[in-house]
């Protein structure tokens, strides 16, 4: 066995062990906080505390171990499973042998396995060996959840539900105890007041300047348009920075393709909302606030799905442009745009509608348009304004969803 | 006595990924004029020892002469003027398939096109009667408007000519050209690279599958196994034996009509 060939198998094994581990850890951790729940505490907070004596957690860490080791040696884990690993073994009296001896390999600063060269102690002296699973079918017959990890998997799924259910303190009586008294809200919503549809209403006033429903809805939709815009084309030369076939294997290439795809994935996993009140504390509350929220997050994914794009394309055309003395950018201009283009204007159609959407609602945050019109109302609780709003809201959204749908039937 | 027009020196390839050696210490020359078919199993290192003489890939050791200049240390600058005079054609033509005939085939003119006509897809008149005089010349000029996903493999194919003819090219490099085509459409596809050859003067190195097209068209041969030469001489020296020795014991020859 290679070194580097070992240290890759090594690597496996140990992130399969400590997966394992991990998951003895977490069921170890959900049983005591469910008995903790039941039996110890007769209120339990919000977040519900686990109170364990100090010599508990010591204990609670070496016998999650010991499950991991003993559940490894004994059958295939979740976490040799995870890692596409499976002991295999001649008897059941080796596999015990092997977790015995588990403990004189590894716990003393893993001697067995850095001496054991390749092939630790507990496993040479066992006549147990650790192999990737060949690539064959699974034997018929043997359901997942009669293997062990199928029943690990089983019981992390059953007792995630459970602790859910209870950490987020679901209450299906507060649901139809509340439920006439928000029937009330919507029969009023359902009789919508469209007075200010076309006038505006003096009552709601945003920086002096009265607005009509009609009014604020046009400013949305060019919020949108104008995010969608700016933020496509911003990301469209972004996108070939951040793709993988472009940018080429030199250091250099290497640096920009990880700045460029860092970049679109940390600013898109901030979601407009949050860009928002980023903006809104930065320029003020407004519809500014609200298009550079918007921008912002359609230039990270757009650019994401851009430069995916642009790392799909078939390899063919660009060998020939190359071949007939192409330049880089002509390669991008003649092999990679032709190929990539029908996509690219499905997806900025398709963020022209995640726009419309959000810039509804991005009022929330301070990010202006109809949702100011609508919080605003909310507020007051003059429901059949609110409705009325929904409504022009839920007939734009509509539209603008069918219109870009038609469209990128049309291109594809 | 002149030096030959193409000559590889010692070339070696390996793949890092997967370590693999795809050429190993390969050296022959070529003259001006010759119709050179490489053939050898799939696997032989065909593709890439095309590749690395227009330098898409980059060879490992080993030096390769054109016209006396060893391209191998070019800058990717002057790699790319050279690049220019080397038309190529590939086994899956490679050709834009939402762009038409003349689309594709203009772009063969890349080399020649100063950066901002070729920004925004000016090609001047002479390199579009040019475009058009070369799919004439390949029977296609009816179809010079028509989508490339449209045309038949053969048509693709001759479309790929077009485009390297745009190059005016000294050399063509033909990387197993008929390999997706039925046999009638391999031969008026041969054809067209035979007649290149003899009319114009171009060197062709072309790899090829079938050793009947080799014999029918080369002027000579060179097989390659496991990346290695294991044969160079004129098409009629491969006899049973030969044959053995480059396809192996199983094989079989299969005539392409
Ligand atoms: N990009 C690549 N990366 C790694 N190995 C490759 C690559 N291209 C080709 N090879 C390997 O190099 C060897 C020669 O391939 P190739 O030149 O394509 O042969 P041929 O064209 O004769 O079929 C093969 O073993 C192939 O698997
Ligand atoms: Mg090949």
């Amino acid at each position: 066995m290679g070194t580097r060939g070992g240290w890759a198998a090594l690597r496996r094994r140990s992130l399969s062990f400590f997966l394992d581990w991990l998951a003895w850890g977490y069921i170890a951790y959900t049983v005591m906080y469910l008995l903790n729940h039941y039996w110890y505490t007769v209120y339990v907070d919000w977040y519900g505390t686990l109170k364990l004596p100090s010599w508990g957690w010591p204990l609670v860490v070496l016998g999650t171990l010991e499950l991991a080791v003993w559940s490894r040696a004994l059958g295939r884990s979740l976490g040799l499973r995870a890692f596409g690993l499976e002991v295999t073994c001649p008897s059941l009296g080796r596999r015990i042998l092997r977790a015995f001896l588990w403990h004189v390999s590894v716990l003393p600063l893993g001697i067995g396995v850095w001496l054991g060269r390749g092939e630790p102690w507990h496993d040479r002296l066992a006549g147990t060996r650790v192999r990737a699973v060949p690539k064959e079918p699974e034997r018929p017959g043997r359901r997942a959840l009669a293997t062990q990890w199928g029943a690990m998997a089983a019981v992390l799924l059953v007792l995630t539900l459970w602790l859910g259910w209870l950490i987020i303190g679901i209450n299906l009586q507060v649901l139809g105890r509340r439920a006439p008294w928000a029937a009330g809200i919507w029969r009023q919503m359902l009789r919508p007041d469209f007075r200010y549809f076309l006038e505006s209403d003096p009552a709601f006033a945003l920086r002096n300047l009265p607005f009509s429903i009609l009014d604020l809805m046009v400013v949305t939709i060019f919020m949108a348009f104008l995010a969608t815009v700016l933020g496509a084309a911003v990301a469209f030369p972004l996108s070939f920075f951040g793709a993988r076939n472009i940018m080429g294997f030199s250091p250099v290439g290497w640096a920009v393709y990880g700045l460029t795809r860092g970049f679109f994935n940390v600013f898109r996993s901030i979601e407009t909302i949050l860009w928002a009140v980023v903006f809104a504390v930065w320029v003020g509350f407004g519809t500014f606030a609200g298009v550079l929220a918007l921008t912002i997050h359609t230039i990270a994914a757009l650019g994401k799905l851009y430069s995916e794009q642009v790392e799909g394309v078939s390899p063919g055309p660009l060998e020939a442009v190359w071949a007939a003395g192409g330049s880089r950018w002509q390669v991008v201009r003649y092999a990679v745009l032709p190929q990539v283009v029908p996509s690219f204007w499905a997806f900025t159609l398709y963020r022209w509608d995640i726009n419309v959407r959000m810039a509804t609602v991005i009022a929330l945050v301070g990010g202006g348009g109809i949702g100011d019109m609508l919080f605003y109302y909310k507020n007051l609780s003059d429901w059949p304004k609110v409705g009325a709003v929904v409504m022009v809201i839920v007939a734009v959204v509509w539209t603008m969803d069918y219109l870009s749908g038609r469209l990128r039937e049309r291109i594809t | 006595m002149a030096n030959p027009y193409l000559v590889v020196e010692n070339l070696t390839k390996v793949y890092e990924r997967g370590q693999v050696v795809a050429l190993r210490d390969l050296s022959f020359s070529v003259e001006k004029g010759e119709f050179l078919v490489v053939i050898g199993l799939s696997g032989s290192g065909k593709s890439t020892l095309l590749r690395c003489i227009n330098r898409l890939v980059e060879p490992t050791k080993g030096k390769i002469y054109l016209d006396g200049v060893d391209v191998t240390r070019l800058s990717s600058a002057r790699m790319r003027r050279v690049r220019r005079r080397i038309g190529m054609i590939f086994q899956q033509f490679n050709l834009i398939d939402r762009s038409t005939a003349i689309g594709n085939v203009l772009t063969g003119r890349l080399g020649y096109t100063p950066a901002w006509r070729a920004l925004l897809g000016w090609f001047s008149k002479a390199d579009r009667d040019r475009a058009l005089a070369n799919l004439e010349r390949v029977g296609l000029r009816d179809k010079a408007y028509v989508r490339a996903d449209q045309l038949s493999g053969g048509q693709r194919q001759r479309v790929g000519i077009a485009r390297a003819l745009m190059q005016e090219p000294e050399l063509l490099l033909a990387d197993e050209p008929v390999s997706a085509l039925d046999p009638a459409t391999s031969h008026s596809v041969m054809q067209y690279l035979e007649q290149m050859n003899r009319e114009d003067g171009v060197t062709v190195l072309a790899s090829l599958h079938f050793l009947s097209l080799a014999r029918r068209y080369g002027t000579r041969i060179i097989a390659l196994k496991d990346g290695q030469l294991v044969f160079d001489g004129p098409p009629g020296a491969i006899d049973d034996t030969r044959f053995k020795e480059i396809y192996g014991e199983e094989a079989e020859e299969v005539e392409v009509r």
